[in-house]
């Protein structure tokens, strides 16, 4: 039973580092420097889930965990601003910036999406813990 | 007061646990404080090593023929399930070097408190066993 806890545990952090990365992609909207302070756009996190098997069950039931945090490979989302002082200078893409080609709409669904999981997780927890308190009942 | 009136019950047994969640809790409690605290390691103490503990004590008693008196766990230092605090590393460490999941610390609470809960109920029970032997009234 106490078990369950633990499960349902490891999909509320789970559920949390996916909320964050959501977050983390919405923010990077408009970045064109990555983190060195490079030109290169900002790429979308996916954050990919796997079952923990440390947190299995004698039954099959297994927690989740975060496998990996992988970035996109997407073209950048290119815009012609020759004006800008970041515009690409030579080739094909001349006088373009690179934006992060992030989709918003995307990113706000996986946010419901997070969320909703998230308090589904909750609720079994609170199914959990009702079931334990009622057990207790048997006793006295 | 009337020595042997509980002994051949689990109450002594039961205040052990009830002691034990208590003294838990108050470290998770501290762990859920100090989420954002920089450097801050969880700390827990050990339900394996308590149980262990007064699994030893409880046969222990049982070869001397004594029962299970109250505060046995507490007198033998080393080791002390109800002291030792330790930090673990469980978790992925965060840049700030603290390792504290919020929700990890309070499905730790839920489970303690349900250890709590659930000592106490027996205890209860058993001591209503002893007031209907009192009172003569079944």
């Amino acid at each position: 039973m106490l078990r369950a806890l633990d499960i349902s545990t490891s999909a509320l952090v789970a559920q949390r580092i996916r909320l964050n990365a959501i977050s983390s992609n919405l923010a990077n909207m408009s970045s064109v420097r990555d983190e060195n302070g490079e030109l290169q756009p900002f790429k979308e996190r996916f954050v990919v889930f796997q079952p923990d098997e440390e947190l299995r069950t004698s039954h099959g039931a297994v927690g989740v965990k975060v496998e990996s945090v992988r970035t996109e490979t997407v073209e950048p989302n290119y815009r012609y601003q020759p004006g800008h002082p970041l515009a690409i200078q030579q080739g094909k893409w001349k006088g373009y910036v690179a934006y992060p080609n992030i989709d918003m709409m995307g990113q706000f669904v996986d946010a419901l999406i997070a969320t909703r999981a998230y308090e589904a997780n909750l609720g079994i927890m609170e199914v959990t813990k009702n079931l334990s308190e009622r057990s207790l009942r048997i006793i006295g | 007061m009337l020595p042997g009136l509980f002994d051949g019950t689990t109450i002594p047994v039961l205040q052990e646990v009830l002691c034990f969640a208590q003294a838990r809790h108050n470290v998770l409690a501290g762990n859920v404080a100090n989420a954002d605290t920089p450097n801050y390691q969880v700390r827990d103490l050990s339900l394996e090593n308590f149980q262990q503990r007064l699994k030893e004590a409880i046969s222990a008693r049982a070869r001397q023929s004594a029962s299970v008196s109250p505060g046995m766990l507490s007198q033998s230092d080393p080791g002390d399930a109800m002291r030792h605090v330790r930090e673990s590393t469980k978790s992925i460490q965060f840049l700030d070097g603290s390792d504290v999941g919020i929700e990890q610390q309070v499905t730790e609470v839920a489970k303690n408190q349900f250890l709590h809960n659930l000592a106490l109920a027996i205890m209860n029970s058993q001591f209503q066993l002893l007031q209907t032997a009192i009172s003569e009234n079944v």
